[in-house]
């Protein structure tokens, strides 16, 4: 097998957490959970690699790193701004060089052969090695060999949007950053949400807390819609709480095309929760697997597929660690000896706290 | 907001009772000549009973009430020295009965008892198991007393052996002894249903919240499956109507059940047939003490038992049919609880990263482990098994009272209280030695007219939730976990209080069993009439014991009028999976068959929808 590192692309079952240095850390978590036995979209990722050969032999490089020895030498807003215009401008104007683009295009079509769909809808995510949340960007729905390498452009140039340049200079992580891309199919999400392996209001490990809603992930991860939020016991898989959102609105695309369209949603669809029991415990099974797989609380992005049928329509579009509580330390809330007689003495004088 | 309820001197008298008073024993009035006593009073929150009493209370019923009001404060105040709780205290206001707890403020007296609570409430808990198998045994002694004690129409002429084994004693010193025998007994049982509850009730208090302050809003109904007994007693008796059921599709005799609404027609056709007097034999056997479940909580002489109306048990066994023969089996499916327990509990366990932790967790589920069979089945010993026996034994006495002229009714006992009685009696067996008629003999039938009079304006009456004023938070355990009673909810009422009369739409009761649902709601008063329940509807009932499960495999959820998170009802409810509003008060009353409603069993939210 030839050296991964000199891979162009790489299919997301052939990736694996600890490859993130190669495709970024999104594309390396869906290889892992893949191996984990997670139900995620099928597709493959563009290597940071192969960013790099685009950004060397295109010129771009050498030009940029020009601006910065020269012109932009310092870090104003100014010269940030300057070199971000610079950048996205060449990176989305230069062409890929043939191998690449050949590669990656027979890519493509092979997904679509195995999807079974010509000019297959795939998105087209940004994936850094280093966390930049939601500093880059990802396209949707797109289709197509022209639009595919137009996207990856805009993927590969989002990375140096003035945001995602500015976090780096702050970090000192230097102003060139080639990121992985990855190529999901897209989901045709009839619902989507978001996940927390615990309850994310209190780090309480025994509950799954979902946040679910009609359509694309875009009106619940933007807080355009009030979700319904399911707060369920980890262990015996019940509900706890159930607080049914207003979802008076859900992005959908617009026929035949790529972008993305608010619509309204009628009322009966509104009154009635987003998920069904069953996709409520089958999402809660999938997302134990996840917690249980990596070790340790997870935040995880899901699509219900309107074209699939149960429980091959859950999918899961993104994975990450929940990032307030893993980093606490578990404090220990018995401070007295655990002792019966002890603990009961102590509930009688401090009387009951709960309602 | 209102800041305060009514105070607890202003309630209104409803017109046509005046005079109520009489009814009851003194000390159940508010005080209106004793300073100190109407100022302490005042100052006090006190909550209406709903847990155990939908209705108003018939003088003589209300006996099992003084009877815990002694027996639990007792207890508390006085044996375990509870650190800072003296007993709860109770009133009754046009029937019905307020109550509230009384805490010991001063916090050196609380340092005072710890000492002695540990070593008494120590003890107990060391020697649980032990002390729970002596408990067992003296009740049921105790009930075999009960089922001893005989009331006899008093002779025209004293029996001879009176003279010649020299008694010493005639019959109406006996009537008046044995009055006394059976109301001492009826105290005692319920000196004996205190005797472990408190303790039993700390400390699945304590797991309670122990479990909580690790796993937030964990679902009671988990907690409930972490502890719950296998062997549980209040099960018994339905599981001996399955048994009865597949015996008898055994023995083939399922058209001739199916054919008969009524016990005796259906016995005097089985007695013909050698399967059917094998089914008979099986039948009487479970009956002692297995049916003398009450059909409602055994609180009220009206709640008779299952051997009270064997067409009661009859139904049921025809709906077990009913479930076997559609290849459901109706049985408590053991095996699997013992299986999800175990599964459920190393769960939870396997979510402690800090050992201290875990160890406490642990420490308080195994003594809640411990007390758990205690809290569940001694309801059975006490309300079922010694009420519904002893209510008999009343009947009994009452037809003596008849007999000898005092009252026209068996039924009219109920009318009067304990020491009405008492008195009653005395003027009786006086009149009778004497050879006169008594005193009292156009007075008391003429007073219980009246009363029934009360009773009945009583039952019109809606007692308010709360009197008094509210304490800043409510922390007190046995008033939130039994009664529901929690800072919240005395908002709730408070902010009721604002609002004026019109359509109600919305009841609040506790989370029962969790789950939402919505359908059409069924009334059901009285478990004669649950042949009526239709499947998939939401039974809206007073209360549910054990005698109603065969209508859980048919229904789509159930609200009940009375009881707490951990009331009988709400346990039995999520065994079943059934989402379940208990104590909502009035649910009964509100809602009316054929209303399409909403309940949301994890909020205690019920909405009437139309």
């Amino acid at each position: 097998m030839a050296n991964l590192e000199e891979k162009l692309t790489l299919w997301y079952t052939e990736l694996k957490g600890e490859n993130f240095p190669l495709v970024g850390k999104k594309n390396a978590n869906l290889g892992e959970m893949l191996k984990a036995g997670i139900p995620i979209s099928p597709g493959f990722a563009i290597t940071i690699h192969a960013n790099d050969i685009f950004i060397r032999e295109s010129g771009v490089k050498a030009d940029l790193e020009e601006l910065i020895a020269n012109e932009c030498r310092e870090t104003t807003p100014e010269n940030i701004a300057k070199l971000s215009q610079f950048a996205m401008a060449a990176i989305e104007k230069a062409p890929l060089p043939k191998a690449l683009e050949e590669h990656i295009l027979n890519d493509y079509h092979k997904l679509c052969e195995i999807c079974d769909v010509t000019n297959l809808p795939v998105a087209v995510r940004s994936s850094g090695a280093v966390s930049m949340p939601g500093q880059m960007e990802t396209y949707l729905n797109i289709r197509g060999d022209k639009d595919l390498i137009d996207y990856i452009r805009k993927c590969w140039a989002s990375s140096y949007c003035v945001e995602a340049l500015t976090y780096r200079i702050n970090r000192e992580l230097g102003v060139l950053f080639n990121i992985g891309v990855g190529i999901p199919k897209m989901v045709n999400s009839r619902v989507s949400g978001v996940i927390f392996t615990i309850n994310p209001l209190n780090g309480d490990p025994s509950k799954i807390s979902i946040d679910a809603s009609y359509g694309l992930g875009e009106a619940v991860v933007s807080g355009l819609v009030t979700p319904d939020t399911y707060l369920i016991d980890k262990i015996t898989l019940d509900p706890v709480k159930i607080h049914k959102g207003s979802k008076e609105v859900e992005c959908v695309y617009r026929t035949g095309s790529s972008d993305i369209i608010e619509q309204e949603v009628d009322e009966a669809r509104r009154q009635a929760q987003a998920l069904t029991p069953e996709e409520l415990r089958q999402l809660c099974i999938t997302s134990k697997q996840i917690e249980k797989y990596y070790g340790k609380a997870y935040d995880i992005e899901f699509g219900i597929d309107a074209d699939l049928k149960f429980p091959d329509n859950i999918i899961i579009l993104q994975v990450r660690p929940e990032s307030i509580w893993n980093k606490k330390k578990a404090e220990k809330k018995t401070t007295e000896p655990a002792d019966a007689m002890n603990m009961i003495l102590n509930q009688l004088i401090k009387g009951v706290k709960f309602s | 907001m209102a800041k305060q309820f009514l105070d607890p001197h202003d309630v209104p008298q409803i017109e046509g009772t005046e005079g109520w008073e009489r009814m009851y024993p003194y000390y159940y009035q508010f005080s209106t000549d004793d300073k100190e006593r109407n100022e302490y009073e005042s100052s006090q929150l006190w909550y209406y009973d709903g847990l155990h009493y939908p209705e108003p209370h018939c003088p003589f019923d209300l006996i099992w009430d003084e009877a815990w009001y002694l027996a639990l404060s007792q207890y508390n105040s006085r044996i375990f020295m509870v650190p800072p709780a003296k007993g709860i205290d109770h009133r009754i206001v046009n029937g019905h009965v307020y109550i509230t707890p009384i805490g010991i403020a001063d916090p050196k007296e609380i340092e005072s008892r710890i000492p002695l609570f540990m070593k008494r409430a120590g003890y107990y808990y060391q020697n649980w198991d032990k002390i729970y198998g002596d408990w067992v045994e003296k009740t049921k002694v105790l009930i075999e007393e009960l089922e001893a004690v005989e009331f006899k129409n008093l002779p025209e002429m004293e029996d001879e052996s009176v003279v010649f084994e020299h008694r010493g004693m005639g019959s109406g010193y006996d009537l008046c002894v044995k009055y006394d025998e059976l109301i001492n007994m009826g105290f005692k049982v319920w000196q004996y249903h205190f005797e472990m509850l408190n303790l039993g009730y700390a400390a699945y208090v304590t797991f309670i919240n122990t479990a909580n302050q690790f796993f937030p809003d964990i679902p009671m109904a988990t907690l409930t499956k972490m502890v719950s007994g296998i062997d549980v007693v209040m099960y018994r008796p339905d599981s001996e109507l399955i048994k009865l059921a597949k015996l008898a599709l055994e023995l083939k005799l399922e058209s001739d059940l199916n054919g008969q609404t009524s016990f005796a027609a259906l016995k005097q056709e089985l007695e013909g047939s050698d399967a059917g007097q094998k089914w008979l034999a099986a039948f009487e056997e479970a009956r002692y003490p297995w049916f003398h479940i009450s059909t409602g909580t055994g609180w009220f002489h009206h709640n008779k038992s299952w051997n009270d109306d064997l067409d009661v048990p009859l139904a049921s066994i025809k709906m077990h049919i009913e479930a076997l023969q559609a290849g459901k089996d109706p049985s408590r499916p053991t095996e699997k609880l013992i299986e999800e327990r175990d599964r459920i509990v190393e769960g939870y366990l396997d979510l402690f990263q800090n050992a201290d932790d875990r160890k406490a967790f642990e420490e308080a589920l195994g003594i809640a482990r411990k007390v758990f069979p205690y809290v569940e089945n001694h309801l059975f010993y006490v309300e079922h098994w010694f009420h519904s026996v002893f209510w008999n034994k009343m009947r009994d006495l009452s037809a003596v009272l008849v007999d000898g002229g005092m009252i026209n009714d068996v039924e009219d006992i109920w009318y009067l209280n304990r020491f009405d009685i008492k008195v009653l009696i005395d003027d009786m067996v006086r009149a009778w030695a004497t050879g006169i008629v008594p005193a009292g003999r156009n007075k008391w039938p003429q007073e219980i007219e009246w009363r029934k009079g009360v009773m009945a304006k009583f039952r019109e009456w809606t007692p308010p939730p709360a009197l008094g004023v509210p304490p800043e938070v409510v922390t007190e355990p046995f008033s939130i976990v039994l009664w529901g009673v929690t800072t919240d909810v005395l908002k709730r009422w408070l902010s009721s209080l604002d609002v004026a009369g019109g359509d109600v739409t919305e009841l609040f009761g506790s989370p029962g069993s969790s789950g939402v649902v919505e359908g059409k709601a069924r009334v059901i008063k009285k478990v004669e009439d649950l042949a009526l329940l239709q499947a998939g509807e939401i039974l809206v009932a007073p209360t549910t014991s054990p005698s109603w499960a065969p209508a859980f495999t048919k229904i789509a959820g159930a609200i009940t009028d009375v009881g707490g998170p951990m009331c009988h009802a709400a346990i039995v409810c999520r065994e079943y999976g059934l989402p379940t509003v208990v104590g909502t008060g009035n649910g009964t009353s509100v809602i009316k068959t054929g209303d399409i409603i909403k309940i949301d069993g994890d909020s205690g939210l019920v909405n009437i929808i139309k």
